[in-house]
């Protein structure tokens, strides 16, 4: 009898010590949780950092994720402070369902290119996409991406989407895409400019970028949320993306305005 | 900016979430087992269904129905959110509750092919002993499904430790409160610092195996036959 | 007693491999009487014994015993197993393999029962050196000698033994059949024993009833019922 649940025992008192939570959450009055497009990822990185050098007791917290994504969770409450969208659309339906504190700010303007590791696509621009080496193009999911959409609008308007459909490969989200291309799962990759700036990617391959007249313009926003309401921090960095150092950050990193 | 020891919290999220469902699920499914193996009403083929439903649909899918089911804008969510002030939506409870649809079937379905494979004669025996239906199923079943009790525990924690497209949805993947180590190492992987990706990875595998290995040696060690109690 | 003991009648829709087939018996038994059931695969005899024990259900019929009702279809009264005063040796013996042979015992004591009866059996059956070894290391002989035992721990009124010693050898039935005789007669079991063995019943039995096809084709002494197989012990096409 002494014996039987032994194993139980263990495992359950392993388990019951998980019952006690982790650290007490900081001070939720500085904390600032700021939901951004995946193209961002470098951009903000470097935003946050210098804001934090500035602003000492503001914690900024960043979730890295698909805009489309992102409006699903916020029209459903998700406890977002900030959101920084690929597009203006998605913060526009948020701000119709009232799910918006301020008004819909513009951050950027977003740019795709055309990025392999594998080939230079400055060569023959578009047409590389042709190249029978070409097996695989990744591209966003222009069902909820922004910058799939525009990947897609491109490709219709230099009249290659037909040929190249079969060889698309779909990224959940633009840095999704960009990882497809960067591993060489996808010989080559339409991307965010401002990923393509990264220090990695830049590294790894090269870029030509897409002429704007071949897309609808992709102009980008950012907005504070319901949930933000009171948070002086939130309020203070939505303000620090405004300033003019904060301008200079995104253009380096490819958001022209 | 990036930092260089692994930030522990993901995978602390991670194993309290798997053990916390893992715990509750024990409690809810052996009941429900039980009543699955010996009951004769007919309906147990539609709950057996449904159960293993979690099995069948897409992680996602499951995470956005119950995403839409707990939101506080309407429905079963209003009412928790204000009559209760709970949230089951990109918190840590929402997460608990999400991951007990998504790994119940692995605790049941162990649990019932335990109760099944025991002869029924054990359970008749302990009733012409005068024992009620639940001394039986403590002191005679319960002791004799040992190995499908563990199985069960295992395959919930290590479902839930793994789980990923139900979390993203109802979670939200904040740091700190539910971003989960199977998060934590896709968003590394997705800004492509691979090498951090990696480091979660090789811990994550680490603690896991390591667990699951204490477990099965004690489980190993009292289960050799022994003709002496 | 004037009443007897048991009074049984019982009415039930059988599945065998040969199709339905209907159950009906009735038949009573003197208190510290052994009968015993008798009679092809299918005839219905274990399915008497889960009857009286409470693990099968009657569509009709009526069980009393020892002046309670345990079972009566038109009344509704349903005593539970575990409130009927029996004890049942299956033909698995279902002893419970988590639990030494001391512990099988002792599971069947209540709370305050002295250990003493524990004690009594296990000298009895000769199981004392055994008593801390777990069911699965014992020989067929030693595992039915504690199924016995634990059947009959609480002194019950009705003890059932489903084809106890069917998978034993001779020289082993015959102690066994020695310890049936000598515990019954000790404690005034009134018993029913399942059983094909000819030798065995002639031995035992005060009474018997042949089931063929769920109905009894003969009910009554031993040597009435087999008057010429006092010698010979095996029968054909069971």
């Amino acid at each position: 009898m002494k014996r039987i649940n032994a194993t139980l025992f263990i495992c359950l008192s392993l388990l019951s010590l998980s019952f006690f939570p982790g650290r007490a959450p900081a001070d939720p009055a500085q904390e600032v949780l700021v939901a951004a497009a995946s193209d961002l990822k470098f951009a903000m990185d470097s935003l946050v950092k210098v804001f934090s050098g500035q602003a000492k007791d503001v914690k900024i917290k960043l979730v890295y994720g698909s805009s489309g994504n992102f409006f699903e969770q916020i029209s459903n409450d998700a406890p977002f402070d900030l959101f920084f969208s690929a597009d203006l659309d998605y913060p526009q339906k948020l701000e119709q369902q009232h799910k918006t504190l301020s008004a819909i700010k513009p951050y950027g303007t977003g740019q795709i290119v055309l990025w392999s590791s594998k080939l230079d696509p400055s060569k023959e621009g578009m047409n590389t996409l042709l190249q029978p080496s070409v097996t695989r193009i990744a591209i966003a999911n222009p069902a909820h991406a922004p910058y799939g959409r525009r990947a897609e609008e491109s490709l219709k308007y230099y009249q290659l989407y037909d040929k190249v459909r079969e060889k698309l490969v779909i990224g959940e989200n633009i840095s999704q895409t960009a990882q497809f291309a960067s591993t060489g799962a996808a010989d080559i990759g339409i991307i965010a400019l401002s990923l393509a700036l990264s220090p990695q990617l830049q590294k790894e391959g090269k870029y030509w970028l897409i002429p704007e007249s071949s897309h609808q313009p992709l102009k980008q926003g950012y907005v504070l949320l319901q949930h933000a309401k009171g948070n002086t921090g939130a309020e203070k960095f939505a303000a620090f993306i405004g300033s003019p150092i904060a301008h200079a950050i995104l253009e380096y990193f490819g958001f022209g305005k | 900016m990036k930092p260089l020891m692994t930030d522990w919290q993901p995978l602390w999220l991670s194993f309290r979430l798997a053990s916390v469902t893992t715990v509750i699920l024990l409690a809810i499914s052996l009941p429900l087992a039980y009543w699955l193996a010996y009951s004769p009403r007919r309906i147990k083929a539609v709950i057996e269904a449904l159960i293993s439903l979690p099995m069948v649909l897409p992680p996602s899918v499951l995470g956005f129905y119950l995403l839409v089911a707990f939101s506080p804008s309407h429905g079963l969510g209003r009412f928790l959110d204000k009559w209760l002030d709970v949230r089951l939506v990109f918190t840590f409870p929402g997460l608990v509750v999400a991951s007990l649809f998504y790994s119940l079937p692995f605790m049941v379905n162990p649990l019932l092919s335990g109760f099944k494979s025991l002869p029924p004669a054990l359970r008749e025996a302990s009733y012409t002993l005068g024992k009620s239906k639940f001394t039986t199923l403590v002191r005679i079943l319960l002791p004799n499904i040992r190995s499908s009790l563990l199985t069960g525990i295992v395959l919930s924690f290590a479902h839930t430790i793994g789980e990923f497209g139900v979390v993203l949805m109802i979670g939200g993947n904040i740091p700190g409160q539910t971003r989960v180590a199977s998060l934590a190492i896709f968003d590394e992987m997705e800004s492509m610092n691979y090498s951090a990706a990696n480091r979660y990875a090789l811990v994550l595998f680490l603690l896991s195996f390591i667990i699951l290995l204490v477990v099965y040696l004690v489980n190993h060690y009292f289960s050799k036959p022994q003709p002496l109690t | 007693m004037t009443q007897p003991m048991i009074r049984f009648e019982a009415d039930k829709t059988l599945l065998t491999s040969f199709g339905k087939q209907q159950l009906e018996i009735a038949f009573e038994l003197e208190k510290g009487q052994l009968l015993t059931l008798y009679g092809p695969s299918g005839a219905g005899k274990t399915t008497i014994l889960r009857i009286l024990s409470g693990l099968t259900d009657i569509r009709s019929g009526r069980i009393d015993v020892d002046g309670e009702t345990w079972r009566d279809t038109r009344l509704k009264i349903n005593v539970p197993t575990r409130r009927r005063s029996i004890g049942f040796v299956f033909q698995d013996f279902a002893l419970f393999p988590n639990l030494s042979i001391k512990d099988n015992l002792r599971y069947a004591l209540q709370k305050g029962d002295n250990n003493q009866l524990m004690e009594e059996l296990i000298e009895l059956m000769e199981l004392g050196p055994l008593q801390d070894v777990r069911p699965a290391f014992l020989s067929g002989g030693q595992q039915q000698r504690v199924a016995l035992a634990r059947a009959i721990i609480r002194k019950p009124k009705l003890l059932l033994l489903d084809e106890p010693l069917s998978a034993l050898h001779d020289d082993m039935r015959h102690r066994l059949q020695d310890y049936i005789e000598r515990i019954r007669r000790h404690y005034e079991l009134t018993t029913i024993l399942v059983s094909h063995d000819l030798p065995e019943i002639l031995r035992l039995s005060d009474e018997v009833i042949w089931l063929d096809k769920g109905k009894i084709r003969q009910h009554g002494r031993p040597e009435i019922v087999f008057p010429s197989h006092s010698l010979n012990p095996k029968i054909p096409g069971i």
